[in-house]
């Protein structure tokens, strides 16, 4: 199994202010950059970066490109890793994409992984215009050409649904042959097995139990191996999942220092992604962090739980039951005590089940909420040099299973698992 | 090897999302859509509790919203409605799995 850390570039509002410090994002960024230096030096294998637009406190992160760009530069290793870029043709045009793609391979010397996805948030397609009962074709659409784009010379043009253009020459070309390896985010179930049916890894954000993620990757190999159309010219096949991390010397300062993020990583992913909360929101006057911040702590699943109600799933006060749904029971799992948070013997307790479990990529979320610099750097450093060697040991093991799944399969790989 | 319909225990049903399957392969993403959304409005019908109460709002809701969405008419019954007549293979696999998925796990 290998390891990833997870960046929404979350900045909690002040909950006595109504806005930020002047320097806070400033910060927020270069402190960023200082924790992906020290995971590629203690040997995490991927950073990934989201790209979100105006979802305030929750994600910052709107220009993935420059920021991964910037930590190229600061690291030697690590796999620079869109998680993801958004591919309706209204966010990105299609074009843009590969351009961008292909510089930051060239700049990274072929260290890009290129998620892809769709947004889902009304915040961001309103935003720009992005219809929600269209956004798979716009994704797949976009995702199929841009592909063409780094890997045809020249790019013959398209007339598609959404975008189209004449014959051009996309350059620059990745570095990586035939293109980086090709990822789509996966928040439900569906989407897993659609990525493997077009040969892409699976960027799980459900926070999956072992079992689940292990009957995920049976699935998911077999249609790989059985019914794989693949939508690039190499197929990556992957699996990783998203899981919130805190990793300190005991369990209660592990708790202390990395639950309250976790909480808010989830209830500010509840408001936004709920279309009745997030779809309400009051643009550059909200501040989520204050009403998370005051609710007293049985009840900061307050907007959440009625945001939810609806839904069967449950309402007011966090329930000791999951939700029934795949969506509002990832948030509710998002917002325990995680499998990840905890002592260094904890978490790797945890994480061989996972291993157990044929998962191929963890990336965690270290930073989030209102977790000082400090405390993601601590939990990095003990993750990096206490939990992570001795499943880098492990590794090959994990590899030979996977040929073996993967034999037979006549596609092009091009994978950095 | 096994495949994931053969957990269908309905004949009937495992034969509809067995085409639905062939129709994937196939390209017609469309008749993949119709199989899907006729496959789970039949699982609503024979577990009534889906529409009960709250239960109702999220058995509906959850129904993929990708060109065709489910909604109830005016008796209250459960039906698909398209808002478009062409799908892409994403959307197709999205529909499919959905209903598959869903009628294993009510174990029809």
């Amino acid at each position: 199994m290998k390891f990833g850390l997870f960046y929404e570039h979350q900045i909690p509002r002040p909950h006595d202010k109504e806005q930020w410090d002047p320097d806070a994002e400033h910060k927020l960024f270069k402190n960023a950059l200082d924790q992906i230096e020290l995971a590629d030096q203690l040997g995490f294998d991927y950073v990934f970066e989201v790209e979100h637009h105006f979802l305030e406190e929750y994600s910052h992160s709107s220009a993935p490109e420059v920021f991964l760009a910037a930590a190229s530069q600061r690291t030697k290793n690590i796999r620079l890793g869109h998680g993801i870029v958004l591919m309706p043709p209204r966010y990105n045009h299609p074009a843009r994409v590969a351009e961008r793609v292909a510089t930051l391979d060239l700049v990274s010397d072929g260290r890009v992984e290129f998620g892809t996805g769709e947004s889902s948030s009304e915040m961001e397609m309103g935003g720009f215009g992005v219809h929600r009962e269209d956004k798979k074709q716009m994704w797949e659409e976009a995702t199929r050409e841009v592909v063409k784009m780094m890997t045809q010379t020249p790019y013959p043009g398209v007339e598609g649904a959404y975008f189209g253009m004449p014959e051009r020459n996309v350059v620059p070309k990745p570095l990586q042959k035939p293109h980086p390896p090709l990822w789509v985010a996966s928040s439900r179930r569906e989407t897993a097995m659609l990525a493997g049916r077009l040969g892409m890894g699976s960027l799980g954000f459900s926070f999956d139990t072992p079992d689940e993620a292990r009957e995920r990757a049976d699935e998911y190999y077999q249609l790989i191996r059985e019914e794989c159309y693949p939508i690039g010219a190499a197929i990556n096949p992957a699996l990783g999942v998203v899981s919130v991390l805190s990793c300190f010397d005991t369990d209660e300062e592990a708790i202390e220092k990395g639950q309250e993020g976790s909480q808010f990583f989830a209830y500010s992913l509840a408001y936004y992604y709920n279309p009745f909360t997030g779809g309400a929101h009051t643009p550059g006057r909200k501040n989520i962090y204050a009403d998370f911040y005051n609710a007293p702590p049985d009840q900061r699943w307050g907007p959440f739980g009625d945001a939810f109600r609806g839904f069967g799933g449950f309402g007011g006060n966090l329930s000791s039951e999951e939700p029934k749904d795949e969506v509002t029971r990832a948030l509710w799992r998002a917002a325990q005590r995680g499998g990840c948070i905890g002592t260094p013997d904890f978490i790797k307790d945890t994480l061989r089940k996972y291993e157990d479990a044929h998962l191929d990529l963890m990336i965690f979320v270290a930073q989030c909420g209102a977790r000082s610099h400090e405390d993601v750097m601590d939990s990095i450093y003990r993750t990096g040099t206490k939990v992570i060697p001795e499943f880098k040991e492990r590794h090959a093991k994990h590899q030979e299973w996977r040929a073996q799944q993967l034999e037979g399969v006549e596609h092009v790989i091009n994978s950095s698992i | 090897m096994a495949v994931k319909t053969d957990r269908i225990q309905d004949a009937a049903l495992r034969a509809s999302m067995e085409d639905a399957q062939a129709a994937l392969k196939s390209g017609d993403y469309k008749r993949v859509v119709d199989l899907c959304g006729e496959a789970y409005v039949e699982l609503l019908g024979r577990k009534p509790e889906m529409l009960q109460g709250a239960e109702q709002f999220r058995s509906v809701l959850f129904f993929p919203r990708l060109g065709a969405h489910l909604a109830l008419n005016g008796d209250r019954q459960p039906e698909v409605i398209y808002d478009r007549e062409t799908f892409t293979f994403s959307e197709a696999v999205t529909y499919f799995e959905f209903a598959v998925d869903n009628l294993i796990k009510h174990e029809i």
